[in-house]
């Protein structure tokens, strides 16, 4: 499978392409699996590749996608199984519950966090098979959120920093959306798509209340690109997108990573990232098949997401580190994130189909920022969500309803359309992962989420639902529907500028293993009101450039920039 | 007398002590099967689409309506009790049923976990043992009861040794509406289209100029009461 020559894409003219990423050249038209995976590189064991990545989503995809083109030998070891969307995926809601993290979790505090198909993917392409596939920037304001408003934290880096980035994923992806005004104003390399009938009565009570919509940001194609089919609009972007215009890892940058001679292993599910005596690592063990392997690797990069990152470090625990790896200061798991997520469904006289038409539609930012008149520090935004039947059944459930008037609601199905909020809570300390006494089917403990919402979170929320239920009153709702939720999941492995208080630096190496490095979500110090994806993808490639150009040097200590 | 639906009035939300109206008011269903074969669209069937559907999407759903197998969970107690459960819960007072229990045993059966528990719950297979165990003479109380004993389930004001009523509510209503809505029955009942794929949408506007071919109109050209008594 030989990449198409970039020159013949440049002599092309409209949307923009990406310049370095064939990754939608080398799919089939026809097709959905990754083609010639046959002839991907196969690494043995003993050799010492030049990284290891665990975990195959928007964090080790990419990263591996990057390095690959400059050489680097890559093995991506993936607990899940490698899809083929036409041969393991159907378009059903029920029949998809395979795309999910479903192997145990323990969750406490005083606000549990529901996991499992809420936000935790498992297989080649992580999360990101089955996220909406809205892909919004940060705002610049989300990097220093303690100097400006005094809550969360300052991250090592700056929106500056991302810029480059996000504009080279947001090319890969590609995005889909109108000029957007907010944060940084940008615009995007696709045409917004064409809006339905259930977004278009929000968008008309968000006018007349003053508020803000713009349609996308999507990963979504909308138009010529590679190999990729336009959307058929039908809906079901979370059960994992059967027509490949959903942009995920699985088409956006593992095709290329695999071009250039990355192997993806996928059932591969580590156990423990293994120290030389030096202290330095010297690769993973980890399970295929029920045997236990030993991966070698120069950098062991860890890109599990903010749940199993942890859990890992944590169930690495060896001589120098009882308390688990690369956790001397007893920050591994904490200050992880989730967006408070209600949502609120109105009532229409017409029926407006909701689930027509990738649940990402539209988006407000009007009140991502702080505005100390609303008694609250930072904010949230708005989006259009397109519940499926036993979605939409939850949300009917959350109201109350049981028996006759569930299935009444349930039978006005196609008159209900649905807002959701992603307010930005604020990250604390206590909000961690730890280990659970019950352990998996390898032997190893679980994960134990511990989550609770502090003032601001309450207030954020409460404040956001009322908004949107004047947005619905305004729309000429006749009724209105809503239920209280938690949506993404980032944190609990922050990078940071102080290794007392944080787990890597902000080159992602962590502070105690000086070729361990974590490239996923759980390195945010904290969350905004966007949706993860974009940015995880874009601090991949930021990483991908500082290693590749060698402005971070394994070898030696962490914190150290040679920029 | 053409019924639109334009008006909300008949969602509980309107209506004097939430009550919905009877379900036996509405046309019965035509075309295929709805569960108690009423519903909005009497004359649409989610399956009869099934030739424009991929072949993974078409025996997922095929199987699903045409092979259930039986009961391995639960035991012939905990069956009885849970099916009398789940009726009320689901509104499922007459034949047609969709098979809840059975599609809820199943997945126990296998193993097929949502993947979290909270930290007070043992894990869910278990809850729903419990569940049962509680319940335990359900099926033997007469239709008003059980209303009764469901609507306190609903608002966790029950005390059962050893469980958390509100999170066992949240566990067995989860399941129960995961199986009852995945199942075609429920979508003719909802005018929901159903998969999707290859063929996406093409209409997605409001009212009647956005339902798509093979999409339900909703609005239908004959009054529902006089519908059932001719049915009847």
């Amino acid at each position: 499978m030989s990449p198409r020559p970039a020159l013949g894409r440049r002599l092309i003219k409209g949307a923009p392409v990406p310049h370095d990423n064939d990754s939608a050249w080398l799919l089939d038209p026809h097709r959905r699996g990754i083609p010639g995976l046959e002839s991907m590189s196969r690494y043995r064991d003993a050799d010492e590749v030049d990284m290891v990545i665990v975990g195959a989503g928007a964090g080790g995809g990419t990263l591996a996608q990057r390095l690959a083109r400059r050489g680097w030998r890559i093995v991506v070891l993936e607990s899940g199984p490698f899809w083929d969307p036409d041969r393991d995926w159907a378009s059903d809601e029920a029949a998809q519950h395979h795309l999910y993290w479903n192997a145990p979790r323990v969750i406490g505090g005083h606000d549990p966090v529901e996991l499992g198909k809420n936000n935790s993917g498992h297989g080649v392409g992580g999360s990101m098979i089955h996220y909406a596939g809205y892909t919004p920037r940060f705002h610049p304001s989300d990097f220093s959120t303690f100097s400006r408003d005094g809550v969360g934290a300052d991250w090592p880096i700056g929106y500056e920093d991302l810029k480059p980035h996000y504009e080279r994923v947001e090319r890969e992806l590609p995005v889909a959306g109108q000029d957007w005004p907010w944060g940084d104003p940008h615009t995007y390399p696709h045409a917004a798509h064409p809006i339905s009938g259930a977004a278009e009565v929000a968008w008309e009570g968000a006018r007349r209340i003053g508020v803000r919509m713009r349609v996308g940001p999507v990963a979504i194609t909308n138009g010529v690109f590679g190999n990729r089919p336009h959307c058929i609009y039908r809906g079901f972007c979370l059960q994992g997108c059967k027509v490949n215009a959903k942009a995920s890892p699985l088409v956006t940058h593992l095709p290329d990573a695999i071009a250039h001679g990355v192997e993806v292993r996928a059932d591969s599910h580590v156990t423990r990232i293994e120290l030389d005596e030096r202290g330095r690592c010297r690769g993973v063990a980890y399970i295929h098949n029920g045997v236990e392997h030993h991966q070698r690797a120069a950098i062991v990069v860890v890109a599990g997401y903010s749940i199993e990152t942890p859990r890992l470090l944590l169930n690495s625990a060896g001589p120098g580190f009882p308390d688990g790896l690369a956790n001397r200061h007893d920050q591994v798991g904490r200050y992880v994130m989730v967006q408070g997520a209600p949502q609120v469904a109105g009532r229409f006289p017409e029926t407006v189909h909701q689930y027509k038409a990738p649940p990402p539609e539209i988006c407000s930012e009007d009140f991502y920022e702080t505005d100390v008149s609303r008694g609250f520090a930072r904010g949230f935004s708005i989006q259009t969500v397109g519940p499926l039947p036993i979605a939409w059944a939850e949300h009917v459930l959350a109201d109350g309803h049981w028996g006759h008037a569930l299935r009444e609601y349930m039978r006005d199905y196609a008159h209900w359309t649905t807002l959701g909020l992603l307010c930005e809570l604020l990250p604390q300390p206590e909000n961690r992962v730890t280990l659970a006494e019950e352990t998996d089917r390898h032997g190893l403990p679980v994960a134990h989420m511990s989550y609770s919402q502090c003032e601001n979170d309450r207030a954020n929320i409460a404040y956001g639902k009322e908004v949107l239920t004047r947005l619905w009153e305004a729309a000429g709702a006749q009724d209105t529907l809503s239920i209280d939720r938690y949506a993404h999941l980032v944190g609990g492995c922050r990078m940071g500028t102080d290794p007392e208080m944080s787990v890597i630096d902000a080159d992602h190496r962590t502070w105690d293993v000086p070729n361990l490095f974590i490239c996923d979500g759980s390195v945010m110090p904290t969350q905004g009101s966007a949706n993860p994806a974009l940015t995880i993808m874009a601090l991949a490639s930021r990483l991908a450039d500082r290693l590749g150009q060698r402005r971070v040097d394994p070898a030696g200590p962490a914190g150290a920039r040679h920029a | 007398m053409s019924h639109s639906y334009r008006e909300a009035d008949h969602l509980p939300h309107h209506r004097r002590h939430g009550d919905p109206p009877d379900p036996r008011g509405l046309p019965r269903q035509r075309v295929g099967i709805t569960p108690q074969m009423h519903g909005r669209y009497p004359d649409f069937d989610v399956m009869a689409g099934r030739r424009h559907w991929d072949e993974v999407t078409r025996r997922a759903l095929v199987d699903r309506v045409e092979a259930v197998p039986a009961c391995r969970f639960f035991t012939a107690g905990e069956q009885r009790t849970l099916r009398a459960f789940l009726d009320v819960v689901l509104a499922q007072d007459d034949d047609p049923r969709i098979p809840v229990l059975e599609m809820i045993d199943a997945k126990l059966a296998d193993g097929r976990l949502d993947g979290y528990r909270y930290e007070n719950m043992p894990p869910d297979p278990e809850v729903w043992r419990r569940v049962a165990a509680h319940l335990d003479g359900f099926d033997s109380l007469d239709p008003d009861a059980r209303r009764e004993v469901v609507a306190r389930f609903a608002e966790g004001d029950l005390v059962w040794k050893n469980l958390d009523v509100s999170r066992a509510w949240g566990v067995v209503m989860r399941g129960a509406l995961a199986a009852f809505y995945s199942h075609p029955w429920a979508f003719n009942e909802i005018g929901f289209r159903g998969p999707a794929y290859p063929r996406g949408y093409m209409r997605r506007n409001m009212g009647p100029t956005g339902v798509d071919p093979g999409e339900p109109r909703e609005a239908f050209g004959l009054d529902p009461v006089r519908d059932l008594r001719e049915r009847a």
